[in-house]
């Protein structure tokens, strides 16, 4: 018999076909089943930075308390401020720390989700860090995802991020009592968001003086119980 | 922005497998990064070249492919690509997340999402 063996200083291809991003897939479809086995219901926020995250969450919660257990998840590079803000209202607040990145990932919200009782709670907020791009490569394993935008952001938001909604079942619209003042037409936000996604609910709102946020409850299918 | 941890995982997955391959020299590594991805490819290829200054992969040959995305639409089955209004102002492609064929939004991505280490070529010691 002849055996053919590679000589020395030969190539050798070695086949990898090792995903990176699938690990985090992974992850979060762990995530999802935890949520699922305590019939806890959670829900991704993202949105630029200052484009009131904060703010609606804390709204939301203000709102929800007396129906639902509330806990949030306040992603942040290393301040807990938002965590704070949101405490506030009457939710338990886990503030995951990313250090640098610029996202969460789904193994950050499962460490969070050790410091949870999730049988003593029905709803999951989780803030993501203040950026539109990159969260989008990581799903954390909640059932829905929300986006945030502001007129402060301009009127091309949406247009330039268009995968961000790829994923995402509501759009809020934020601070549309300064769009006259950027001169940003919240309407044709909205159309560009239903140009890249259909059947995507848009909201607007004005976080600031909670209004819109019934309508938010609503989108988010949150006003049943 | 978050090119950088994603090539830093490739180089250190690729480095580590090189090792466990008792290779001395890495001749060019194959990636192939998902078009439904938020990862620029020159980003990528910026970040693994850094990334490698200095090790056995140094002056390997990086080879990037990009994958095309392709949904399946759970509604009427359409399997395929997504459409993509190409609009000059923005110098942008803008895809539209629902189904070419029905319009409606029950689609799952199939294909696109990858960001894969496919192969790599290397001398053994």
């Amino acid at each position: 018999m002849k055996i053919v063996k590679p000589g020395k200083n030969e190539t050798f291809d070695i086949e990898l076909e090792e995903d990176l991003l699938k690990q985090n897939r992974v992850l979060a479809e762990k995530n999802r089943i935890r949520f699922d086995q305590y019939h806890v219901h959670a829900i991704d926020v993202l949105g630029s930075i200052g484009s009131g995250k904060t703010t609606i969450i804390g709204q939301v919660v203000k709102e929800l308390k007396g129906r639902y257990r509330i806990a949030a998840i306040a992603g942040d590079l290393t301040t807990t401020i938002d965590a704070a803000r949101i405490q506030d209202k009457g939710a338990i607040v886990i503030q995951a720390n990313t250090g640098k990145e610029c996202h969460l990932d789904a193994n950050l919200v499962l460490k969070a989700l050790n410091e949870l009782n999730l049988e003593d709670l029905d709803l999951v907020l989780i803030e993501n860090v203040g950026n539109l791009i990159c969260p989008g490569e990581f799903p954390l394993g909640a059932h829905q995802r929300m986006v945030v935008v502001s007129t402060t952001e301009g009127p091309y938001m949406i247009v330039k991020h268009p995968y961000i909604l790829l994923e995402s079942s509501v759009l809020v619209i934020n601070k549309i009592d300064l769009a006259q003042a950027m001169e940003v037409d919240i309407h044709q936000l909205r159309e560009d968001a239903l140009n890249i996604k259909p059947d995507l609910k848009v909201v607007f709102a004005n976080g600031r003086r909670g209004e819109g946020i019934q309508d938010l409850i609503e989108a988010l299918n949150l006003s049943g119980e | 922005m978050h090119e950088a941890s994603i090539a830093q995982s490739i180089v250190q997955t690729v480095l580590q497998e090189a090792d466990k391959q008792s290779a001395f020299y890495i001749e060019s590594v194959e990636i192939e990064i998902g078009e439904l991805t938020f990862l620029g490819i020159e980003q990528i290829e910026f970040w693994i070249k850094t990334g490698f200054q200095g090790t056995i992969a140094e002056k390997a040959e990086i080879v990037i492919k990009q994958v095309k995305g392709i949904i399946h639409c759970k509604a009427c089955d359409y399997q395929g690509e997504l459409n993509i209004q190409k609009d000059p102002a923005y110098h942008i492609s803008i895809p539209t997340f629902s189904c070419p064929q029905c319009q409606r939004s029950k689609i799952e991505i199939t294909q696109g999402r990858e960001a894969l280490i496919r192969r790599i070529k290397i001398l053994k010691k």
